[in-house]
């Protein structure tokens, strides 16, 4: 196969694994199931590396990935996602990280998009200003 | 009536010796006159034959003496003619030789002089062309210090700058660090949630 047919086929099975727009672990299932027994293993490798890029991508978008210095309550994390959610069109799962690195505040990273709410980077920009 | 005359007109010896013994013998000028001669051993017909030998070697010395003479004189006269002529004009040609020699010699001295001052016009511009050149060259390395040492000064200002915001900006993420409790981090973190929802 392909690299072309390797990647359209690997968004296909993705197609094949969302349910409702969201990735299913019962779907995911099914669809390697599936995969395990109509193709060899030689042609199964690089689609399932595909697939499972593609499913790792699925998964970030639909999770809001944060970053926080000091403690976060679960309702600051869900008030997050639900903000994200209300602006990307889609349901956004909060997945939180303590960093006290970041001083205060927090970074939340959903799918590409970052958005950086933290001293650490308030006190980066005011360097990069004064110099 | 002549002497010469007379013995051309006078008869044989004889007749002339008789001629004059009677002209002796007669009395008058023209027997004086002969008897004169006489006395002085002239006689009439060696007197002719003497004329004509004189006249002969004349004749023979003219001709082969004289006129060879006088054709060489003449040869001479005219060579030496020549030679004045040739030498007159030699001379002319020296003169005029000299004439334009000086006048080349003229010539020559003005080009030289005017070569040399030409020389000396374009060395004259070519020491001020290469003056203004090397004028031009240390404005330009001037001006590229001055631009090298502000621009090293700025370089310098602008990482002297950098090195102490960073330095602040570490001491004060220190500081943070250090005396941020959870509390006011919660505090921190709950404002931070609210302006995102704005």
């Amino acid at each position: 196969m392909s690299a072309a047919s390797v990647r359209a086929e690997a968004k296909r099975l993705l197609a094949l694994s969302l349910e409702a727009g969201v990735v299913s672990s019962e779907l995911v299932g099914a669809v390697l199931a599936a995969l395990e027994k109509s193709r060899s293993a030689h042609q199964l490798r690089p689609l399932l590396r595909a697939y499972l890029t593609n499913v790792r991508r699925e998964l970030a978008r639909g999770e809001a990935r944060i970053e926080h210095a000091g403690p976060l309550s679960a309702a600051e994390a869900d008030a997050i996602a639900a903000h994200f959610s209300k602006s990307l069109g889609r349901t956004v799962r909060p997945v939180t990280r303590r960093n006290d690195a970041l001083l205060a505040g927090f970074r939340v990273r959903v799918a590409d998009d970052v958005t950086d709410l933290t001293a650490s980077l308030r006190l980066a920009n005011l360097a990069k200003s004064l110099s | 009536m002549t002497f010469l005359s007379a013995l051309l007109a006078a008869e044989p010896a004889h007749a002339t010796t008789a001629a004059v013994k009677g002209a002796a013998e007669s009395s008058g000028p023209l027997g004086d006159i002969i008897k004169l001669f006489g006395s002085f051993g002239v006689d009439g017909p060696h007197l002719l034959i003497q004329l004509i030998n004189f006249a002969i070697l004349a004749f023979i010395l003219y001709r082969f003496a004289i006129k060879p003479a006088l054709g060489q004189m003449e040869e001479r006269n005219r060579l030496i003619e020549k030679g004045l002529a040739d030498a007159q004009a030699a001379t002319q040609r020296l003169a005029e030789a000299q004439k334009a020699s000086d006048a080349k010699l003229n010539a020559a001295s003005d080009e030289a002089a005017k070569m040399l001052a030409d020389a000396r016009n374009a060395a004259k511009a070519a020491v001020e062309a290469a003056k203004a050149e090397a004028t031009a060259a240390q404005t330009e390395v001037i001006a590229k210090a001055k631009a090298a040492i502000e621009a090293d000064r700025v370089k310098m200002m602008n990482e002297v700058r950098g090195e102490v915001s960073r330095l602040v900006v570490e001491t004060a993420a220190k500081v943070l660090e250090q005396n941020l409790d959870d509390a006011t981090r919660g505090r921190l973190n709950e404002a931070a949630v609210k302006q995102l929802a704005r």
